[in-house]
């Protein structure tokens, strides 16, 4: 890009179900209402609710020379503060000086900064809370969209609103629905702060990096086969979940039952004969509930304290 | 005419919508489902008066498309990789069967190992079925490209099926503004299809894809497509400036991007040449006289064009987003063959692999290919067929090696 053109790269990070694939668009939208050159689009890794996802909107007042992931985002919208202690999630990644990280939750921006060493500028608007207020659910599409719009400055309150009715409306909810989600849409517009960023320099640069010669690999490292047992280090499916169960060993009766349902193999038996469930991988599906004869699993709601 | 944000996948459903198809097999596979999902939804709902069959297989709904065209139907089918490959004998024999249709492949690169990602070997691997091949860059493009094919595949110097390419996710997910033309506007330049080539009529039986033995005959029916196919240049140009006149966008065989006084010139395909596109605008500010080719027409390719763009170059390179494995990049030999007898054909032409199950090709990757360029202009030697592989790409896959278990280091 020529250095006079206007782009704004903006990345949503949430879990399955909060509604960032919708929050993309309506910000693509709202920003092809304004008159821009707009891109939005979802990245489906685990499609299954709870598990971390991400999605992204480009705009811009020239035709836009970029296709696929935002790895430096000039707006980083965390709709989900839980993400932030997740590795895996890794939404901090490519935030710069220039980068604006819109953070979802009653702490301040000073401590979230400090807490996670986020480069760039914070700021904390409580988006779950509007909208257990006023829609009273969950769903944080419209407010994580108001947030974003803000943030770019391109985008009018105007906007936002048809931009609001024009997404929901294609994914058939009701009038009323609708009408909720514009008015805690407009009310996190105005909780979010007028930060206007500079931008990021748009040339990614070449970070040091540089072309490799690849080397012929004998096969048992150059084949696509896995040895290692536990191989998903990297991938704890622990983070996709919103309840945990809890077995209550004063009643369980050692049937192994959970053992022998649980469809990820997350409950192992230990020496005494008891079972315990292996959190960091256990997706809170709950087969271990329904199967368990003397009732002894019980629904957390997770708490993530930081 | 309205503008929408629209996926591919979308565009794709508009454009079929807009050519006023009468049938549609269809089966599904990500990344295309959407496509079909779309296309169901309307002609349930009475937007489309076309009729939607859910088939088996991609085998089946292949061979469905090809025999609802020799009954004389307009015919549109999506599917994508390994479903491609499921129904590729297909392939040949509607081809064979000289029947026109549209059929789009939302390019996801081919299993083992299993991804969902983009390259072209699955639609790459189809380039000698004797079908057209048309590759999109952008949402627009590909609703475009429907209109334009079926008025290329029904040309009675054609009569061949066109297969149109969009990248997955990269397209297929990915929503941008897109202008949906007026139906009127679109009947206009696409009228209503009315076959005059011996079609399958209960009155007339007829046998279609005959047997054929001792070689004369096949040769002659083969050749034949060859013939159709080389027809599809010219056919190609004339739908194109058509298309022009009426709608006001403009698609050669050849994409030229900022060629004027090129020095070194990227070759590439699909939705990754706006990768190129940025690098060479950031070569440019730089002062290296840089320019790219995207390579739209595949199949028939365009040689002379090719020849035309690329007269008095300095330097090109192919970034062939596919492989073939013991030779290299598949359109790299196209291109190479396509310059061999021109006088003034690229002093230097290089070889590259990038983007294989949707890597990214990043600007250091585009930085070494301008400094492989000249490094060969400079030495005179020419080195063989190279992978874009960064060294943060080789520590990342040494990683997953570790956890795999298949490195102790």
């Amino acid at each position: 890009m020529v250095e006079s053109d206007i782009i704004k790269r903006v990345r949503f990070h949430g879990r399955g179900g909060q509604g960032m694939k919708t929050a993309s668009r309506i910000v693509g939208t709202a920003a092809f209402m304004e008159g821009y050159y707009a891109q939005d689009f979802p990245v489906y890794g685990a499609e299954r609710r709870g598990a971390p996802i991400m999605a992204f909107t480009r705009m811009s007042d020239s035709p836009i020379l970029e296709r696929g992931i935002i790895t430096r985002p000039d707006i980083n919208i965390i709709a989900d503060e839980t993400l932030l202690s997740d590795n895996a999630a890794n939404v901090l990644q490519g935030t710069e000086n220039e980068t604006v990280t819109m953070v979802n939750t009653h702490y301040s921006p000073s401590h979230v900064k400090e807490a996670f060493d986020v480069n760039g500028e914070v700021t904390t608007v409580d988006i779950t809370e509007t909208v257990l207020k006023i829609i009273n659910k969950p769903a944080l599409s419209s407010v994580a969209a108001a947030c974003a719009c803000k943030l770019t400055g391109m985008i009018s309150k105007n906007t936002l609103e048809k931009a609001v009715i024009r997404e929901l409306t294609d994914i058939h909810l009701k009038r009323e629905s609708i009408s909720k989600n514009v008015e805690a849409a407009l009310i996190c517009f105005d909780n979010t702060p007028d930060i206007t960023t500079s931008g990021i320099k748009t040339s990614e640069g070449y970070n040091g990096n540089r072309i490799v010669k690849m080397e012929y690999a004998n096969p048992r490292v150059g084949t696509p086969s896995v040895y290692a047992m536990g191989n998903t280090i990297d991938k704890k499916t622990g983070n996709w979940r919103l309840y945990k169960p809890v077995i209550d060993y004063e009643e369980c009766s050692m049937c192994r039952a959970c053992f022998v349902h649980c469809p990820h193999s997350c409950i192992s038996i230990d020496e005494s004969g008891f079972p315990q469930i292996d959190y960091e991988n256990c997706k809170g599906c709950f087969t271990c509930m329904d199967e368990c004869p003397k009732g002894a699993v019980s629904r957390e709601r997770e708490v993530r304290a930081w | 005419m309205v503008k929408e944000m629209l996926t591919g996948n979308y565009a794709a459903a508009w454009g079929a919508r807009l050519a006023d198809v009468d049938y549609v097999p269809a089966f599904p596979i990500t990344p295309q489902s959407e496509i079909i999902e779309v296309l169901s939804t309307w002609i349930n709902g009475g937007n489309m008066d076309a009729i939607f069959t859910n088939m088996d297989s991609e085998h089946s709904m292949i061979t469905a498309a090809g025999t609802a065209s020799a009954a004389g139907t307009r015919v549109f089918s999506a599917t994508s990789s390994q479903g491609l490959l499921y129904g590729f004998e297909m392939l040949y024999n509607i081809a064979g069967w000289r029947v026109p249709l549209v059929l789009i492949n939302v390019s996801r690169a081919v299993s083992a190992p299993i991804t969902l990602e983009p390259d072209h070997n699955d639609v790459l691997s189809a380039r000698d079925t004797g079908i057209i091949q048309i590759h999109a860059e952008t949402c627009q493009e590909i609703l475009d490209t429907i209109l334009m094919a079926y008025k290329i595949s029904e040309n009675e110097k054609v009569l061949l099926p066109v297969m149109i390419n969009m990248d997955g996710f990269y397209l297929s997910f990915t929503r941008e503004p897109v202008l949906i033309p007026d139906k009127s506007e679109v009947k206009g330049f696409l009228p209503e299809y009315n076959p005059k080539h011996a079609f399958l009529k209960a009155s007339e039986p007829m046998a279609q894809g005959v047997a054929v033995l001792g070689g004369s005959a096949y040769s002659y029916f083969k050749y034949q497509q060859h013939l159709a196919s080389l027809n599809a240049l010219e056919v190609y140009n004339e739908v194109a400036s058509e298309f022009e006149g009426v709608f006001g966008r403009s698609y050669s065989s050849i994409e030229a991007f900022m060629m004027e006084d090129a020095e070194y010139v990227l070759i590439m395909s699909n939705s990754f040449t706006v990768k190129g596109k940025a690098a060479v605008k950031g070569f440019r500010e730089n002062g290296i006289k840089a320019g790219l080719l995207r390579l739209r027409l595949i199949r028939p390719f365009p040689d002379a064009e090719l020849r035309r763009l690329l007269s008095n170059i300095k330097a090109a390179a192919v970034i062939d987003q596919n492989i073939s494995p013991g030779s290299g990049g598949i359109l790299f030999k196209d291109v190479s063959a396509a310059l061999y007898h021109d006088a003034h054909r690229p002093e230097v032409l290089l070889s590259f692999i990038g983007g294989l199950g949707g890597k990214d090709i990043s600007q250091v990757e585009f930085k070494h290919i301008i400094d492989m360029m000249k490094k060969s202009l400079d030495t005179g030697v020419i080195p063989g067929t190279e992978i874009l592989y960064t060294e943060n790409d080789m520590q990342q896959m040494n990683k997953l090696l570790k956890i795999a278990g298949k490195t102790t280091d």
